[in-house]
């Protein structure tokens, strides 16, 4: 019954190529422009790491001052260096570290270019394990060299593209500042959608072209040239007074696999911060926070606010496309009173032509839900052309599973939505009438 | 007229007009919320900075060479590149400062109003160094009081110096034993933050250290947008900047019109007095421009979308009209037979057309309101504008007739016999 319905769905089709041309589009537009708006949503809100967004944590502590609170009124986003150092010690973790990023001076041969300055992540060797970081060639520094601030560093594909013309790198020596170091790993091209890591600046930023390990910050006097927050002057003066101050510019990362593991870590947190203010640090009421990766997204706001009222917006729009669609099928629908009536006289039941109409109506919206799509395709690619130019990435908007069927299931929906009410009238054509126009 | 008659026929066939209806009020409530997140996105990209924008350049000049590392070269290094950017033509002020107009950062400080007690609470504003230059380079409107003068910035700037060389003796309260006062230039927004209503001239507020600050001048505007809400708040210090390891920042003011032509030669000009080093120049436009990217890419997803949705409505209005007008041809003949004018009938159809917009924009209108509480329990500032509203219905009106007339004069033109004939 199935096939026979289809196909005479499919001859009345191709019956009208006009009309089926006219309503097929408007519903790919429909579809092409609530696909754009749902993938510009989706790329912020999807799972950046999802093998691992589970067991990954962020650490916070209250250490701001007693008067007033963090702007905000949560703890800072950040940890102190006396604070990371301390928490580190911890060996609840399965994997840990912590993180900043320096603007430092990189000389590429002579012959290359000339020295610039790149954006520099310290830290620590777990951090490539943590993040799921997929290594081109080489692999991570071992824990070794953390503790003694070996002269290792890995570099992103493009940083290994633009020093050494991407080869194989691994051994080579670069100079950064006023030292040299050892390559010891090329990243594969690594682009998770939300730069989930580090969401103190901006949150759709490209992940830095070169790492290097946490311990050369005091080798080599290097401050963050990201957000640094404190609340009082430091101590003393100099780099130490910034080591020991309550400056807060070190992100503190943790891998805890089991319930059991989170538990254990906040009694250590919380007992550590207890410990320390017996030393007059944490006058605050107690406020220490293991936050998940996905949770710590949505804390962040990493959604842009427009893109929930965008996505309503573009719905309505496919809701209109699809209403704009019925007045079309209706006058198609009941030209064929005559042959309706036929059928009917001859045996067709009510149903049967209810059913045939809609199917021919989600026929075509598959085939403009199909078009839909592919235009929706482009439209990505154009936006992220253009966000290029601001957001110096044309790659943050990401076309997956998800969004394709997201496209088809709108489609037959637009379909429904414009053929329910044709096919419901014209099943209720009486035969008598038409039969006796003949 | 006929509204007897047509007001029968709607509601004999509510689906059909219903349709029609419900296409408009959704066309309406969705294009007067794009144009409503619109209006905001263009509203924040109009906000000014007080700055002359277009006439300011930002120059980074980032050592790479250890000569740098001592202090002597830098003052030196310092004072040969302004000396070479003044004498630029085409350069109005040049100044060296961490303010870059609409870069989103900066360094920030917590204040109270002096003698107002430690329970009061401290309020967050952000912090600059100026010389005598930086606030002509920045172009600001000074609203009361004065600049600093040359005098007054090398004094303070040795003042701190001393400070930060041979640090304060702190009291048993862990704040130093000196204090210190020192003259400030405020937006006019931070001295009303702090102090309320003005005047604010000689007024005096403290940092938790307990030195205090005396308002020397204020101006206004002052907008700068900050990683917390003090966008509006600022407190300028006279303080030459000196430091040049980690690299400089210049303010250059450029003669109206001249901007474009000097973000071209002050890199090579740089370049040439000291080459150890790497000079990117931006025009604060540019700045602005990727400032404002979300805010642009808004309003144009949402120009497209009210766009499109004004296209397919009028092809729907056309095409379900036309349906509605073509199944009544026999209805047509007939009453043109019984001696309607042609003119009856295009009236009949209009008025029809009429009273079917009319409904559909009444209720547009209600579901736009409710669409826009949806959209500004989300977007705070995305309001629906009355005059935007009763614009777009205006026009949504005119599409509906125009739909309607040439169906409708199709229609008028239906000949008696084909009622006759198809009987």
């Amino acid at each position: 019954m199935l096939a026979y319905q289809l196909r005479i769905a499919w001859k009345s089709l191709r019956r009208s190529p006009a009309h089926t041309l006219i309503v097929g589009g408007g519903i790919a537009l429909g579809v092409a422009v609530s696909t754009l708006f749902a993938t510009v949503r989706h790329s912020f809100a999807k799972d950046p790491i999802p093998d691992k967004s589970a067991v990954l944590y962020n650490v916070r502590m209250d250490t701001w001052g007693p008067v007033d609170p963090y702007p905000g009124g949560k703890p800072p986003p950040q940890v102190t260096y006396q604070d990371m150092v301390a928490l580190m010690r911890s060996d609840i973790p399965a994997r840990q570290t912590g993180t900043f990023k320096a603007s430092l001076y990189v000389f590429p041969d002579p012959r290359v270019g000339r020295p610039r300055r790149e954006l520099v992540r310290l830290c620590f060797s777990d951090f490539f394990p943590m993040f799921e970081v997929p290594f081109r060639f080489g692999g991570p520094w071992d824990r070794a060299a953390d503790r003694t601030a070996e002269r290792v560093v890995v570099l992103s594909d493009e940083m290994n593209e633009r020093l050494f013309g991407g080869e194989d790198s691994v051994g080579r020596s670069v100079r950064i500042e006023d030292r040299e170091f050892r390559v010891v790993g090329v990243l594969d091209r690594w682009r998770p959608g939300v730069k989930f890591y580090d969401l103190t600046q901006n949150p759709v930023d490209v992940p830095e072209p070169i790492y290097m390990p946490f311990a050369h910050m005091v080798a080599m006097q290097l401050e963050s040239s990201g957000n640094s927050d404190g609340w009082r002057s430091p101590p003393m003066a100099g780099f130490a007074g910034l080591l020991a101050s309550e400056q807060t510019w070190i992100l503190l990362w943790v891998e805890l696999s089991s319930a059991d593991q989170v538990g254990r870590y906040r009694a250590f947190l919380d007992a550590y911060a207890l410990e320390q203010r017996k030393a007059g640090r944490f006058q605050r009421k107690l406020d220490n926070r293991v936050t998940p990766v996905r949770d710590l997204m949505v804390e962040a706001d990493v959604m842009p606010k427009e893109a929930d009222a965008m996505v309503a917006v573009s719905l309505l729009f496919l809701l209109i496309c699809a209403l704009n669609l019925i007045g079309l099928l209706l006058g198609k629908f009941l030209a064929r009173a005559a042959e309706i009536g036929v059928r009917r006289a001859m045996g067709a039941r009510r149903l049967d032509v209810f059913m045939q109409h809609l199917l021919e109506c989600e026929l075509i919206g598959l085939a403009g839900g199909a078009i839909g799509l592919a235009l929706s395709f482009g439209a990505i690619a154009v936006v992220n052309l253009w966000a290029k130019s601001i957001i110096s990435r044309g790659d943050f908007l990401a076309m997956d599973w998800a969004m394709a069927g997201f496209a088809a299931g709108a489609a037959m929906v637009a379909g429904l939505v414009a053929g329910l009410y044709p096919a419901w009238r014209v099943c209720r054509i009486a035969p008598a009438v038409h039969l006796k126009a003949q | 007229m006929e509204l007897g008659p047509i007001l029968r026929a709607i509601r004999r066939n509510k689906a059909r007009f219903g349709l029609i209806a419900v296409e408009v009020a959704l066309t309406l409530a969705v294009v007067v919320n794009c144009i409503a997140l619109i209006a905001d996105a263009r509203a924040q990209m109009a906000r000014p900075s007080g700055f002359p924008d277009d006439d300011l350049l930002t120059v980074s000049s980032a050592p790479f060479d250890a000569a740098f590392k001592e202090p002597g070269y830098q003052q030196a290094a310092l004072r040969a590149d302004l000396d070479a950017l003044a004498a630029l033509p085409g350069v109005a002020v040049v100044t060296s400062t961490r303010l870059i107009p609409w870069s989103g950062g900066g360094s920030s400080g917590e204040y109270r109003q002096a003698g107002a007690g430690d329970a009061a609470p401290m309020l967050r504003s952000q912090i600059y160094n100026a010389d005598e230059r930086t606030l002509d380079a920045l172009g600001v409107r000074l609203v009361a009081g004065r600049t600093f003068t040359r005098e007054e910035v090398d004094r303070d700037t040795r003042r701190l110096q001393e400070i930060t060389i041979h640090p304060r003796e702190l009291g048993s309260d862990g704040r130093p034993v000196d204090k210190f006062l020192q003259d400030v230039v405020v937006t006019r927004a931070w001295a009303e933050h702090v102090f309320g209503p003005g005047p604010h001239l000689g007024r005096l507020f403290q940092d938790s250290d307990g030195d205090q600050y005396r308002v020397l001048g204020v101006f206004d505007p002052f907008y700068n947008p900050y990683g917390w809400p003090i966008h509006e708040y600022a407190v300028f210090y006279a303080r030459r900047s000196s430091s040049y390891e980690n690299g400089t920042r210049y303010l250059v003011q450029a003669e109206p019109g001249q901007a474009s032509a000097l973000a071209r030669t002050i890199e090579e000009t740089l370049t040439r007095v000291n080459r150890l080093r790497a000079v990117e120049v931006s025009r604060v436009t540019e700045i602005r421009y990727l400032y404002f990217g979300r805010q642009r890419m808004v309003a144009g997803l949402m120009g497209l979308v009210a766009v499109l949705l004004v296209v397919v409505t009028g092809l729907g209005l056309v095409g379900l009209t036309s349906f509605l007008v073509s199944e009544r041809t026999r209805q047509i003949g007939t009453r043109r037979a019984l001696g309607a004018s042609m003119v009856d009938i295009v009236r009949y159809f209009l008025v029809e057309n009429w009273l079917l917009m009319s409904i559909g924009i009444a209720m547009g209108v209600g579901l736009a309101v409710a669409l826009n509480l949806a959209l500004v329990s989300s977007i705070a500032s995305a309001r629906l504008d009355p005059i935007t509203v009763a614009a777009a219905a205006a026009a949504l009106w005119l599409l509906g007739l125009a739909s309607a007339l040439v169906p409708a004069l199709r229609a008028a033109r239906t000949s008696p016999a084909v009622a006759t004939r198809s009987v």
